[in-house]
């Protein structure tokens, strides 16, 4: 096991050449200029050729790749062009509230999603599964900007119970209370989501329900219980896991609507606004620790089917 | 009899303390410090290095920290700010600019003549709006502690004009800031200014920190526009950035946010009503803009073609599209916006005309034929892409090949630069104080705007130091203008921010172009 996963690890690193070299040459090939966009609409050609020079954008693409590269492998990311600060610093202020976001709305995810599922699954067709199923249909497909809008009108401008928007750093002022913006932006991402988990649970479910070694361990009396949580829910969690892994990362990475509806500065926004800005560096860095991302929540899904599945260990 | 004298004596006595500490703070109501002022931001700023920079979330916070020699008062007139006089000889070659004496930089040092020139000579050779100034410049030299001399190579009439904008204009740091720096943004470290806050900190993504400068040496005559004495009365100002303009109004009225600028016109008449806030329209017109491409394509040197395009456009429905309410737009074509300096009819009968017909006759005596027309657009600023759909829809009309091309900003701005890429682009203009600073008269912006009448004009235009005569050489400009159609002008646009009813102001013109918080302090 511990030589597949240093196996694993290591297939990382053409993977993140091959990556690092596609985002060089994507941001650069598209029109637009940092340059310009630092200076503003009123500065000369030739003023924005000095500032070029001055940040190094007027050299070869491919002696900017290798610049870069190299100091990347001294774990050197550069300046950003729009915050004039290390890439490192920008982006590790922003990771604060993904993560924070992240894992409070995965936890939300779970909570809600798999024991609904659990229960329209065994529930199957009754009012109660009709029920859950209308409503994973409308939060799966309800607007995350029109949900989070809402919640913020209700909760912060009419009941005045929580903060309209923003997320004060927990790490810098050291005040856990300041949880409390989070909770509006993670209702509004563990909607959607949950209704994904509670669809998938119980379809997944509901194919393990038919096969043979259920239908066997029902006539040998075993408890329902124990027959949907042992044998029918653990094996159908292989499809269940791979899609939670997969909304991992799309919580910490992909919340740009929540991001910006709640004001919150997250990597999501700091991804959007990069690209708009056309500051190289930010987008070069912030890229290639999503994909990295990616990459290692595969492999942990990939362990983790090994745990729940004997025949894949000790195949 | 007497001890009930005194009885009612005491309880008169009684009462009217009572009433006193009652009222006390009701009559004693007014400016007062303190507090922490939540300002929600449309988007982050990217440094407070005012030379280098025109965007307007940076000098919203940098016009709180750093100063000019000259600034503008609630009529847009350049009045000294941290200059105590001028004297103009040689016939407006010389231009010597006393300055105030004990001005406090926000690390201590008095602010002296080396300090401005070392800020004038680096704005002038990398700042964005610096050599508009600097080409008509030899030389700089401080003279004595408190006196800077410019020597220009002829009389330059907009001088003080270009001195007292802060928005990509000469702000005044000391001399350690700006020694050896180019057109790199400087440093946060050297973020040292004169201004009745300083520079605490910028957390990306999250907020810039200002806190008020107890040193402060301000000017002492009453508060006029930006000019005149700037009180701090907050301990600190906030600029948060919430891009989403409906978070902003929430933000407001959940009291998260103290005040939040430009909210969408669609909004104006809901909130105008709402008690929970208060609205403000801001004195200082945008006006939307439409460049034709004068280097190539068919608009090259082809002025009646423009004319026929501009024919075929009715601006109102183009305001109406993309700004909503009436009172916050205005069809105007005089370039500079009605009740300013600069306003003249001059021309003004060729704007919003709507002809189709006119439009048709004017293009086939242009010899156009139908060749597809590009006009660019972003959706960046949702009025643009508003006002193009509108103007795209009239000139398809009239008869004209149009291709409404939609990019993001930065794709439009560097496809903008090569002639070969587009027609017409749609933009805007910030308000600007003197016509010299409008983009479209500088022959290297795009569109390109060059021809020998109309740099004739304008090098008349800036070597004439009486106003007077400069206002009619403008209005010459403008005829000129509406002739060769460099630019359709669509109208004035007014932006309107909200803000929390504890706020208020001290003195008028507080919403000039950007909102600034000297002299604001909660009720």
């Amino acid at each position: 096991m511990l030589y597949y996963i240093l196996r694993r690890l290591l297939s990382l690193l053409p993977s993140l050449f091959i990556m690092s070299v596609l985002v060089f040459s994507f941001i650069h090939l598209i029109p637009g200029d940092p340059a310009v966009i630092l200076l503003g609409d009123q500065a000369s050609p030739a003023q924005v050729a000095e500032l070029k020079v001055s940040l190094g954008l007027d050299q070869p693409i491919y002696v900017q790749y290798l610049k870069w590269a190299a100091a990347v492998l001294h774990g050197d990311f550069g300046k950003s062009v729009f915050f004039s600060q290390p890439v490192a610093e920008v982006i590790a202020g922003r990771t604060e509230t993904s993560v924070c976001i992240a894992v409070l709305s995965f936890m939300l995810v779970l909570l809600i999603g798999i024991p609904i599922g659990i229960v329209s699954a065994a529930k199957y067709n009754s009012k109660l599964d009709q029920f859950f199923s209308g409503m994973s249909m409308f939060l799966a497909s309800v607007p995350t900007f029109w949900l989070g809008l809402n919640l913020m009108t209700l909760f912060s401008v009419q009941f005045k119970l929580l903060p309209s928007s923003g997320f004060p750093s927990i790490l810098q002022s050291g005040d856990l209370t300041n949880l409390r913006y989070l909770i509006l932006p993670c209702l509004t991402l563990a909607a959607p989501n949950s209704a994904l988990i509670i669809r998938l649970t119980r379809a997944s479910m509901l194919d393990v329900f038919k096969e043979d070694y259920v239908r066997t361990a029902r006539a040998k009396g075993l408890h329902e219980l124990k027959v949907v949580m042992l044998h029918v829910f653990r094996n159908s969690l292989i499809a269940v896991v791979s899609a939670l892994g997969f909304t991992f990362v799309g919580l910490v990475a992909g919340t740009v609507v929540t991001e910006t509806v709640f004001s919150l500065p997250g990597v999501g926004r700091l991804v959007v606004e990069s690209v708009l800005r056309r500051d190289y560096p930010v987008i070069q860095a912030i890229i290639l620790f999503i994909a990295l991302l990616y990459m290692l929540i595969n492999l942990l899904v990939d362990i983790s089917y090994a745990w729940l599945d004997p025949r894949i260990r000790h195949g | 009899m007497f001890v009930n004298h005194r009885v009612c004596r005491g309880i008169g006595l009684l009462v009217v303390c009572l009433v006193l500490i009652i009222a006390g703070p009701v009559m004693a109501q007014g400016p007062k410090q303190g507090g922490t002022f939540r300002f929600a931001a449309i988007a982050e700023s990217p440094h407070l290095d005012q030379h280098v920079t025109t965007s307007d979330p940076s000098t919203n916070i940098a016009q709180h920290v750093f100063e000019c020699l000259f600034t503008y008062d609630s009529n847009y007139v350049p009045v000294p700010m941290l200059a105590s006089g001028y004297q103009e000889k040689n016939g407006g070659k010389l231009i010597a600019i006393n300055l105030r004496q004990g001005v406090k930089f926000h690390n201590g040092k008095e602010m002296t003549s080396e300090d401005v020139a070392a800020s004038l000579t680096r704005w002038g050779k990398f700042g964005v709006r610096g050599p508009i100034l600097f080409s008509h410049i030899d030389k700089v030299e401080a003279d004595g502690k408190y006196k800077v001399n410019l020597y220009f190579k002829e009389p330059f009439g907009p001088w003080k004009a270009l001195l007292a904008l802060l928005n990509g204009g000469p702000a005044i740091y000391p001399k350690e800031s700006v020694e050896g720096a180019d057109a790199k943004p400087i440093p946060e470290n050297k973020y040292i200014g004169t201004g009745p806050y300083k520079f605490v900190e910028q957390n990306p993504g999250r907020y810039a920190l200002l806190e008020r400068f107890k040193d402060y040496t301000g000017r002492t005559e009453p508060s006029d526009g930006d000019s005149g004495k700037r009180i701090a009365y907050f301990d600190k100002l906030m600029f948060i950035p919430v891009p989403d303009v409906g978070t902003r109004v929430n933000g407001v009225k959940a009291g998260d946010y103290d005040y939040a600028e430009q909210i969408s016109g669609d909004l104006y008449d809901q909130l105008s009503t709402d008690a929970t806030v208060k609205t403000y329209i801001r004195k200082g017109a945008i006006i939307g803009l439409m460049f034709f491409n004068s280097k190539a394509g068919p608009f090259k040197d082809n002025y009646k073609l423009r004319q026929a395009v501009l024919a075929a456009i009715d601006m109102t429905p183009a305001l109406q599209a993309a700004i909503g309410p009436n009172n916050l737009w205005k069809a105007n074509g005089s370039i500079a916006p009605a009740g300013t300096l600069w306003y003249t009819t001059a021309g003004t009968e060729n704007y919003s005309q709507g002809s189709k017909s006119k439009a048709q006759t004017l293009a086939k005596e242009a010899g156009y034929n139908g060749e597809k027309i590009t006009l660019m657009a972003s959706q960046a600023y949702k009025f643009h892409y508003d006002s193009c759909v509108v103007i795209a829809k009239q000139l398809k009309d009239a008869g004209f090949n149009v291709d409404l091309q939609v990019y993001d900003w930065a794709t439009l701005v560097s496809k903008r630069s090569d002639a070969n890429q587009w027609d017409m682009f749609f933009t805007h203009h910030a308000y600007v104080t003197d016509p010299v600073l409008y983009t479209f008269m500088n022959a290297v912006y795009p569109g390109w705007w060059a021809t020998k009448q109309k740099e004739d004009l304008a090098s008349q235009f800036t070597q004439v130091l009486d106003p007077k005569q400069r206002l009619e050489i403008w209005n010459k400009i403008q005829t000129l203008f509406y002739e060769q159609v460099p630019v359709a002008k669509t109208g004035d646009i007014f932006s309107y921010d909200i803000a929390s009813p504890k706020v208020d102001w001290v003195g008028a013109g507080a919403h000039l172009t950007w909102p600034r918080f000297w002299g604001t302090y909660f009720k």
